[in-house]
């Protein structure tokens, strides 16, 4: 298996940390699965909205997006990696800062990054170079950058929400054309990124808005987490395709809000993130199982404030990023890391 | 326990995930969803282009029943003054809206919205401009006692069908009881749920049949699903996506109608209103909302312009910059394209005494 299939991103949208509180308990602050243990790895990111493990070192790595920068989490603490991205905003409010989102390692130094943080068009998918890095990089001087222009009446993609790999390809979602729904196709050789193409018309496939949350099945096949509408609730739909082919394979409904992440633990399972934007108290982590009579149905592991991407270590241990509850002025930010122990 | 999407990785090569899945699985698009009871219109009788209707669990439809709501939506009783029904604003001969601005109810009196069409309401998530019923049997109750619209409390509303043998009947023999709310609802709600519109023909060049669109039409339904960006929104085989958008219409009104804002409480759907279907569109005028679009050109025109700005305008609203020409290869697409072949029209029925 290569190595670029080790470690996966998502990513998502976006407001105020941590775990969600159970609406009818106001404490605690954390829910515990009913399984593995849960705790915090790191706190006071700012909007954190992708994730990717480092191959080789398991270290973990942050979009803290509406910090402008892509974070490692070192002994609990965050420290920069790539600083000085833009900030654009998202929604109408809430409105969330946004900058570096989705996030995906080629090999042990060469991270993919997908942008949040420039206008429809001129969004970039990022490659850098952490190799022998003394100081943190900037986001102006990257490896290699593509973006997705408009071309004639075809309008500009932006806000890479989530990178995967698949079939010796970088797969983005993006926002952009809603037409269209596009997942973006980047083709690289060893660490070297050769191009970035418009691939995927999600929208057309399935007739619903919003590719958000990616993955790529233990078969190889794409997953696609397609949000739908932010205000509408249970319109989510999880989406597999052939990469090579584009076909489609199988469309589901979830009954999910708003997925923002897609995972498969290194036991096969699936899971997904909801951020539940309409009513946060109902997001968290939830586990896609096979329901006999529905196709499908979800289990919930964990409540999760506003929870936007997640990936999994090598000894299974997950990590999810969320937002978390929103700051008062002068405090600070409360997004976080969160750890679930291996089991799922 | 072993998950439907569980993937046994030491095993992993000898399972084919999706040829399992897809044969096991309940899943839209390549296979489509088991139906819950049974619909009033077959699935073999629906318009083409049209997903199957589902009815909720709690009210399977039945001739006996559609007949009563039927009934009940054409008739004048169910207002205060004997003078405004259902069908006085959703009339099946003005696109099952009323071609008038806004609502108009007893006395006169409007409301500040349109009448949206009953016309595939069948498969709406949500049911008014604000979506603040999430079923038809949610909706069908609201207008009858609104002041401004029929007016008729339900208590009394009950009162007075009771003193209506044929109501009285009819309730007996399709709910066994006497005539309740629960009743009046569902039995509106099964009825409506028949108005369906398809079999377009945008449906038909959809199946292949490439001479159901004209050349303009052809055209118009590039621009649609294209530069015109009109399926970012209007899509699906219902043409909407069931969703809330700000597209700036009354916006520049010194004091905004807020729509969902008032039913969501969040700040970002102020202004937004329920995208709505676009089926049979060429009857329903005037458009929007509020009723400011007198003709599809209209719309188009504001569309065109990139609508009226505000904070908390739609991403999907911007300057097209179409032309003339393309602005009516829009108009042809949207009304003769997608114009069903047999309109779902309905005359008013005997009513009982």
């Amino acid at each position: 298996m290569k190595r670029s299939l080790y470690a996966m991103a998502l990513t998502a949208l976006l407001s105020s940390p941590i775990i969600a509180q159970d609406a009818a308990k106001a404490e605690p602050a954390v829910t515990k699965p009913s399984g593995p243990a849960m705790s915090t790895v790191v706190e006071g990111l700012d909007n954190p909205a992708g994730i990717a493990i480092q191959p080789e070192t398991g270290i973990v790595f942050v979009s803290d997006s509406g910090a402008a920068r892509i974070v490692k989490i070192v002994d609990g603490k965050a420290e920069p990696v790539v600083v000085e991205f833009k900030i654009d905003i998202y929604g109408k409010g809430p409105k969330y800062n946004i900058g570096p989102l989705g996030l995906l390692f080629l090999d042990k130094n060469t991270l993919a990054v997908g942008g949040g943080d420039l206008p429809d068009g001129e969004e970039l998918l990022y490659v850098f170079d952490l190799t022998d890095m003394k100081e943190p990089l900037k986001a102006s001087a990257p490896k290699a950058k593509f973006s997705l222009a408009a071309e004639g009446d075809i309008k500009g993609e932006g806000n890479f929400y989530a990178l995967a790999a698949a079939d010796g390809a970088i797969f983005a979602t993006s926002n952009g054309d809603d037409t269209k729904g596009w997942v973006a196709r980047a083709n690289y050789e060893g660490n070297t990124v050769k191009s970035f193409e418009r691939y995927l018309a999600t929208k057309e496939a399935v007739e619903v808005d919003a590719p958000v949350a990616i993955t790529t099945s233990p078969k190889g096949e794409l997953v696609i987490g397609q949000m739908g509408e932010i205000n509408v609730a249970s319109d989510s739909l999880l989406t597999f395709y052939d990469p090579k082919t584009k076909q489609k394979l199988l469309n589901l409904k979830t009954e999910l809000h708003d997925i923002t992440g897609l995972a498969y633990s290194p036991r096969g399972q699936l899971y997904a993130t909801d951020f539940a934007w309409m009513d946060t108290t109902q997001g968290g982590l939830f586990q896609l199982l096979k329901d006999s009579a529905k196709g499908m149905k979800t289990k919930k592991i964990a409540s999760l404030d506003k929870p936007t991407a997640m990936a999994f270590g090598p000894d299974g241990t997950l990590y999810v990023t969320v937002i978390g509850p929103e700051a008062k002025e002068g405090e600070a930010k409360k997004g976080a890391v969160i750890k679930i122990d291996p089991g799922l | 326990m072993i998950s439907l999407f569980s993937m046994n990785v030491r095993s992993y090569s000898s399972t084919h995930f999706v040829s399992w899945a897809i044969g096991s699985m309940v899943c839209i698009g390549t296979v489509s969803i088991a139906s819950k009871g049974l619909a009033w219109v077959p699935p073999d009788k629906q318009p083409a282009g049209l997903p199957e209707v589902k009815e909720p669990a709690d009210n399977p439809s039945t001739a006996a029943k559609i007949s009563l709501g039927k009934q009940l939506f054409f008739d004048k009783r169910l207002s205060v003054d004997n003078t405004v029904s259902c069908a006085s604003c959703h009339d099946p001969k003005k696109g099952w809206s009323n071609n008038d601005a806004t609502a108009v109810g007893i006395e006169g009196k409007r409301g500040g919205r349109s009448s949206p069409t009953v016309i595939n309401s069948a498969y709406s998530k949500f049911q008014f401009w604000d979506g603040r019923a999430g079923s038809l049997e949610e909706q069908a109750l609201g207008p009858i006692a609104n002041p401004i619209e029929m007016n008729l409390p339900l208590d009394q509303l009950i009162e007075k069908l009771k003193g209506i043998e044929g109501y009285r009947q009819q309730f007996k023999t399709v709910y066994g009881t006497d005539i309740t709310t629960d009743g009046v609802a569902k039995s509106i709600a099964a009825f409506e749920r028949t108005v369906l519109s398809g079999d377009a023909a945008y449906d038909r060049f959809k199946g292949g049949d490439t001479s159901a669109l004209s050349e303009k039409g052809v055209k118009g339904m590039k621009l649609f699903f294209g530069k015109a960006n009109c399926s970012s929104c209007h899509a699906g085989a219902n043409f909407t996506d069931n969703a809330f958008h700000n597209i700036g219409v009354g916006m520049d009104k010194p004091e905004p109608d807020v729509g969902r804002k008032a039913i969501s409480k969040l700040l970002g759907d102020t202004g937004a209103f329920k995208t709505p279907t676009l089926r049979d569109i060429a009857k329903t005028a005037p458009y929007m909302h509020d009723g400011s679009a007198a003709t599809l050109t209209d719309v188009l025109n504001y569309y065109n312009k990139g609508g009226h700005p505000n904070p908390f305008l739609d991403e999907e609203i911007f300057t097209l910059r179409l032309n003339a020409e393309e602005i009516e290869s829009l108009v042809e697409f949207l009304s003769v394209g997608l114009s069903s072949s047999k309109y779902p029209d309905a005359e008013a029925p005997e009513l009982p005494k």
